[in-house]
């Protein structure tokens, strides 16, 4: 925390605005893209109906966020925690590992793809190379046995598939 | 229900192995800081899904059990509560842990656990079927009611403040509309991808709001937990210190095990708010309420019963109208629409054997557990010196198979990706999680019935008020939500303290 910081008070609280805003900004998008929906035969409503009242559920809940944000305990709390560090990128790290992941399943095969997600992730959290090789070689093994011999779950071999059983 | 019978579905071998390898899944879960005993249950979903009906909920009873007992163990011993459900008294048992009896503490909390869950089925079993009987007569329009008094009721009593709950509330509604709508089926917010059609799947969303939401927020954290040495009794003396204090608090545990059953059965009021309005109660019942929060085993043994209890309580409303009572119930229920079975009254009347076993295995997961309770409370050092960096990386890539397991596809894995990053951004802005699964869980039974009662009355409102249990109910909904309203003014107005971070799930 830099020095000065827990004293000032915010007009308001960030977080709160953020997520207000963008709950609104999300409920008005499904309000307009629900008006696009066809009525039912001869009734005044269709399948619009219940996605309007959610959408302007989420408007009014964003409005009273943002409402919130504004009191005096909430720009207080925004004042404590504002300085509070956090490591954005590994966070961002784990996100890309299950993009990866998706992404190449079908391409590279479960075991392979299992390998690399398992390097990257034990690396985020921390853990030495080392260890890292040895839960990459070691996950692809356990989770063929689980899901592919046990459960029979039908994974992709992608890259792998000449040697498939 | 023939007894007879009730006692081969819950006696059955595979039956028996299934809550044994539970309680001991859900010990490790629980006890690890960071894993929630409602994450065991979204990584244990997957396999559930290759069982028989009750087989998955017995998996399903047996693991939360145990790991809302098992989250007391990194409670005692690093003052992290493993699961939500021990923070309520977490300094009794640190400072009792700190003061040279980490394993009393630990057995203090087993066995009020353990007769606190019994407690908790027990009522569940005598009452369920009671209720169904009367709930069988309900129409769309009582179900429309009941399950927004249920949605109503989760805001109401969720730690947040109210625009936030009411904000959990339509974001999981808004996920639930996704999909082929039920009156003329066309396709909404599919954006031409067809797995889509059918929803946003239950399981891929549960796992990323549970799961890959936790692993987040644990990737922010890079402290490494640090256990000190500890000075250990010995078993034998635990055992017996632990089950005299127990049986010295008789009434505590009964009046506990009763308390936390019903606040259990309320939609949104899992076994942490149990726990803590009970210790709250302990606190202000007793002769040395002074004593509170120094290592005294009398709110221990309230908050340890209550939470345990919850969760039977929490099956209440699942089983009888299909209305979940706590996040795990609500992945249950999911559970068993796949499986192609409607909780609801008439399930006690279809799928009779179903519902006893459940009980059954309740029954069971709670005496099991004495067993895999002490073998974990034995290896408790042991287990939380399990390495982060092998642990979350585990949970990563059980979630991403375990997902695509369900709907073999990648779009699985999509979905719990961006469900995951929804969770870490809600529970960021301080939005709780709970009433969101409520809302993902009951959208389509809420839009369905309102959907036939409006064609029934033709768009006229007031039919919704024509029968005189719908309009009791919807009465009562309505008074909630005027309460609610004048809530979020005092909110506003700073005359109640607004959001908490306390998070509702279990």
């Amino acid at each position: 925390m830099s020095p000065g910081c827990a004293g000032q008070t915010t007009m308001i609280n960030r977080t709160d605005l953020l997520a207000g805003v963008g709950l609104f900004v999300l409920g008005a998008a499904m309000a307009i893209e629900a008006r696009g929906f066809p009525s039912l035969g001869g009734m005044a409503f269709g399948p619009d109906l219940f996605p309007t009242i959610t959408a302007v559920g989420l408007m009014v809940s964003g409005v009273g966020i943002v409402a919130e944000g504004a009191t005096p305990a909430r720009r207080a709390a925004a004042a404590q925690a504002g300085e509070q560090a956090r490591a954005l990128w590994p966070m961002l790290a784990v996100l890309l590992t299950i993009a990866f992941f998706a992404l190449t399943l079908p391409v590279l095969g479960f075991h392979i793809a299992a390998a690399l997600a398992m390097l990257a992730a034990v690396r985020v959290f921390a853990g030495g190379w080392g260890l890292a090789l040895s839960v990459a070689i070691v996950a692809p093994v356990i989770t063929h046995v689980i899901f592919y011999t046990f459960l029979r779950v039908p994974l992709p071999w992608g890259l792998m598939a000449p040697l498939a059983w | 229900m023939d007894i007879a019978a009730i006692l081969a579905a819950v006696l059955a071998p595979k039956l028996v192995v299934t809550v044994v390898v539970c309680t001991f899944y859900g010990a490790f879960v629980g006890a690890m800081p960071g894993l929630t005993a409602t994450m065991a249950v979204a990584l244990l979903v997957p396999f559930t899904y290759f069982m028989d009906p009750a087989q998955a909920v017995a998996a399903i009873v047996a693991t939360t059990t145990t790991a809302i007992f098992a989250g007391d163990i990194s409670g005692a011993l690093l003052r992290m509560p493993g699961t939500p459900a021990s923070a309520a008294y977490v300094e009794d048992s640190y400072a009792m842990a700190r003061g040279g009896r980490p394993r009393t503490a630990l057995f203090v909390s087993l066995f009020a656990a353990c007769i606190g869950g019994i407690i908790g089925v027990a009522i569940l079993s005598a009452a369920a079927p009671q209720l169904a009987r009367v709930a069988a007569r309900f129409s769309s329009d009582e179900m429309f009611w009941l399950a927004c008094l249920g949605l109503s009721c989760a805001v109401f009593v969720g730690g947040a403040s109210v625009p936030r709950n009411f904000a959990s509330l339509f974001i999981g509604l808004a996920i639930a509309t996704v999909g082929i709508d039920v009156a003329v089926g066309h396709p909404r917010f599919t954006f031409g991808i067809n797995d889509l059609l059918d929803g946003i799947s239950f399981i891929p969303a549960m796992i990323g709001m549970f799961a890959v939401a936790e692993l987040l927020r644990n990737a922010e954290t890079r402290d490494p937990v640090r256990l000190g040495r500890l000075k250990v009794e010995g078993l034998g003396k635990a055992v017996a210190a632990g089950w005299r204090e127990v049986r010295g608090r008789k009434i505590n545990v009964a009046r506990s095990g009763i308390a936390g059953t019903v606040i259990g059965s309320l939609p949104g009021a899992g076994a942490d708010v149990a726990a803590w309005i009970c210790y709250a109660i302990s606190r202000r019942f007793s002769r040395t309420p002074e004593r509170f929060g120094k290592g005294h085993t009398e709110g221990m043994i309230d908050g340890g019963a209550a939470n345990n209890a919850a969760l039977a309580g929490a099956w209440t409303p699942a089983l009888v109208f299909g209305i979940p009572g706590d996040s795990v119930t609500a992945i249950a229920i999911g559970v068993l629409l796949m499986k192609g079975l409607t909780p609801g009254p008439q399930i006690f009347s279809t799928d009779a054997l179903l519902v006893y076993t459940l009980f059954g295995s309740f029954f069971l997961a709670n005496l099991v557990m004495l067993l895999s309770g002490t073998l974990a409370i034995l290896a408790a050092t042991f287990l939380l010196r399990a390495p982060r960096s092998v642990l979350m990386p585990s949970v990563l890539i059980l979630s991403m198979l375990g997902a695509y397991a369900i709907l073999g596809s990648t779009t699985a894995i999509w979905i719990v990706l961006a469900l995951g990053l929804l969770g870490y951004l809600m529970s960021h802005a301080e939005i709780p999680i709970a009433p969101a699964i409520l809302g993902i869980v009951l959208g389509q039974v809420v839009e369905d019935n309102f959907m036939v009662s409006m064609m029934k009355a033709q768009g006229d409102l007031s039919g919704f008020f024509a029968r005189e249990t719908a309009a009791f109910l919807g009465v009562a909904t309505i008074l909630i939500w005027g309460l609610l309203l004048v809530r979020a003014g005092l909110e506003l107005a700073g005359r109640r303290p607004a959001a908490s971070s306390r998070e509702t799930n279990t």
